[in-house]
């Protein structure tokens, strides 16, 4: 019966291994191969199957002429990521603790219709806000910038923020800010030295949330960049031509990836240790 | 360590300005001496959660000033008024070992950090955590996180005053007896003000030298415990210390006497008191007071024995007066007549109320 068990957990744990794993093997191969290697049908074993080659990764890294540099755009991705993310979580956990903590009232609108207000900006299809947008940062001229695009991400990234940390605030008794103001902590020192350190599985997921939507977000960098302002998601899709580059396309996905894949292992060795489930209770 | 004293202090949750019965506390006066064990006892939703929220800052009352030693604190921040409250349910800083939360209201207060290690030391000493300093927080029983509770509140030398509010619901029933225990060693020894919340009269007794029973927002008396045993001054508090409860009798007032029951007994004083109060007159005696025997006489009510419940050293006897239930509590040894007895009502035990308010013989 144990022995069945295990078994089939092993079986179970190999069939889902290979449904993660093989799409990335199978870009991996990919961006070794050249036009031949894609078009004549599934192959697996380099050399032996195809002549593997560097043309996929080379078009990446190629400056001038032919090809595109893919730096600009992955560093690009990575300062509106990470600044959108910073700031969407810092104003957005205050913002949480205030709608948390306090009670706001302006006529009818009561602490309740401030949070849905921030989550009801999420129940809107993206098409409908791009027009806005573009008019927006037309106006301050942050069109086709950085900046603007951190403006647009923390817009599209603070209600996120907003929405899970207000439910975490209020599943952290009172009483703990209580005794912090107790303790000698005026208000802010009660939020930064004691709640805040309580809320890490929170900002946690906030944040992981924000960095994935930011890293991965196409649609409104497409929309409100041209030139002077590439993100890494509009590099790979400009690399697509009549036909299909296959190879580097699959490379700087591969690429694309990596951050991502890092940030996992670091959460699950933050998970595995135990951290979200005593932070808690 | 502080004197305090709340003037005319009362609470409403909902709007300001609203009706005196809507107040969760209603607005009261009185003195909590420097260093003495206080008491406050009551029942569920009483408001003595709001009352020493008041003490502390959390709530800011709807009327009323506060007093610190004679400094009007009224529109302090908690953070300034140096009170230490031990809640219901441990809060411990999670994140911090045992050590780092005893010294967080310090740490709060810029204290040096060797004074700091000091003053943890002699605290964990005291409550006995010296051996989990270095652990965390979170991995201690709940009794320990009561006593780090505690223990945040000791540390500060010239804390105001610590309140706690029923500390010792999550704690086991024989952990229970040596907190209580070292609690009360820690008052005499610090001398620090202490006021502790409950809802159990027996933890309220052995605690406090001076206990306020609270019913409905209301402070109904404030008196040590022998003074709410002997000399309810209202009918609830009568009611709810003892065990059992005091008995409670419907009455008239008549010619030189109290009327139970068409029955008259001779309570001379008190009916002088009754005589001219207003509102639906009771008469109250404590089980332990009422004198049963077999013989009539003068004064003595004719009444039928119920039942008799054994409680080891003692028996509480269950009486029928016409249909009025009394109780008495009578050692074990004492004879007990069968089925039918007499009862006396000694005057100086016996108390009488207009409304549920003590009525003063003495007036
Ligand atoms: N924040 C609040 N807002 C509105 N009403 C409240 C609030 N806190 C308490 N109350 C009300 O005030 C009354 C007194 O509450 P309080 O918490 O002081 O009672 P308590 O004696 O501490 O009760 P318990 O023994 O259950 O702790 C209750 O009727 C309660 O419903
Ligand atoms: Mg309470």
């Amino acid at each position: 019966m144990f022995v069945l068990y295990r078994s089939l957990k092993y079986f179970v744990l190999l069939v889902w291994s290979a449904f993660v794993a093989l799409p990335f093997l199978w870009a991996l191969t990919t961006s070794f191969k050249t036009a031949n290697g894609v078009v004549s049908g599934a192959t697996y074993i380099p050399w032996l199957q195809y002549e593997p080659s560097l043309e996929g990764w080379k078009v990446l890294f190629r400056g001038e002429g032919k090809g595109i540099d893919i730096i600009t755009p992955y560093l690009n991705s990575l300062t509106v990521t990470l600044s959108a993310s910073f700031i969407s979580l810092l104003l957005g956990t205050l913002a949480a603790y205030g709608l948390s903590r306090f009670s706001w009232r302006a006529g009818p609108i009561r602490n309740a219709d401030i949070t849905f207000f921030f989550i009801s900006q999420r129940i809107m299809p993206p098409i409908v806000l791009s027009i806005p947008f573009f008019l927006m940062l037309r106006m301050l001229g942050l069109l086709d910038s950085r900046a603007g695009l951190v403006l647009v991400y923390i817009a599209l990234l603070m209600p996120i923020v907003v929405w899970v940390m207000v439910d975490f605030f209020n599943n952290i008794p009172r009483e703990l800010d209580e005794t912090a103001m107790l303790d000698g902590c005026g208000p802010l020192e009660t939020f930064w030295r004691v709640i805040l350190p309580n809320c890490k599985p929170g900002l946690v997921v906030a944040g992981l949330f924000c960095i994935v939507f930011g890293w991965n977000d196409f649609f409104f960098a497409f929309i409100l960049t041209f030139t002077e302002t590439q993100l890494l998601p509009v590099a790979i899709v400009s690399l697509n031509s009549s036909v299909t580059p296959w190879w580097s396309l699959s490379a700087s996905s591969l690429i694309a990836v990596v951050p991502l894949v890092i940030l996992a292992f670091v959460i699950e060795k933050y998970l595995s240790s135990g951290n979200l489930a005593g932070a808690i209770k | 360590m502080a004197r305090i004293e709340l003037k005319d202090v009362g609470h409403c949750y909902g709007p300001a300005g609203g009706r005196l019965e809507d107040y969760a506390l209603q607005p009261f006066s009185h003195v909590w001496e420097d260093g003495g064990a206080y008491a406050l006892l009551g029942p569920s939703g009483c408001g003595k959660t709001t009352f020493l929220n008041i003490i502390s800052g959390l709530v800011h009352p709807t009327r009323g000033r506060v007093l610190f030693d004679g400094r009007d604190v009224t529109a302090l921040a908690t953070a300034q008024r140096n009170i230490a409250q031990v809640f219901q349910f441990p809060v411990i800083y999670k994140t911090k070992t045992v050590h780092d939360n005893l010294a967080f209201p310090l740490r709060c207060r810029n204290v040096e950090e060797t004074e700091i290690r000091r003053r943890v030391q002699e605290v964990a000493a005291l409550l006995n955590l010296e051996s989990s300093l270095k652990k965390p927080a979170r991995q201690l029983t709940a009794d320990a996180k009561q006593l780090i509770s505690l223990g945040r509140g000791l540390v500060r030398e010239d804390v105001a005053a610590i309140l706690l509010d029923e500390p010792l619901t999550v704690i086991d029933p024989q952990q229970k007896w040596l907190l209580r225990r070292k609690l009360k060693e820690i008052n005499t020894a610090l001398k620090q003000t202490m006021v502790y919340v409950t809802h159990d009269q027996n933890e309220a007794m052995t605690f406090a030298d001076h206990v306020a029973v609270m019913d409905q927002g209301k402070v109904m008396q404030i008196g040590t415990p022998q003074e709410l045993f002997e000399c309810p001054q209202h009918t609830f508090v009568g009611w709810f210390i003892g065990s059992p409860a005091m008995n409670i009798l419907p009455c008239t007032v008549a010619e030189g006497g109290v009327m139970i029951k068409d029955k008259k007994v001779p309570l001379p004083a008190l009916a002088k008191a009754a005589a001219t109060a207003a509102g639906a007159l009771e008469l109250g005696i404590r089980p332990e007071f009422v004198q049963i025997s077999d013989t009539p006489g003068a004064g003595a009510l004719g009444v039928d024995i119920r039942e008799i419940e054994n409680l080891g050293n003692y028996n509480i006897v269950m009486l029928d007066l016409d249909g009025l239930e009394i109780k008495a509590k009578i050692s074990v040894g004492n004879p007990l007549p069968d089925r039918k007895a007499f009862i006396r009502l000694p005057e100086k035990s016996t108390h009488i109320y207009a409304s549920g308010q003590r009525l003063n013989p003495g007036t």
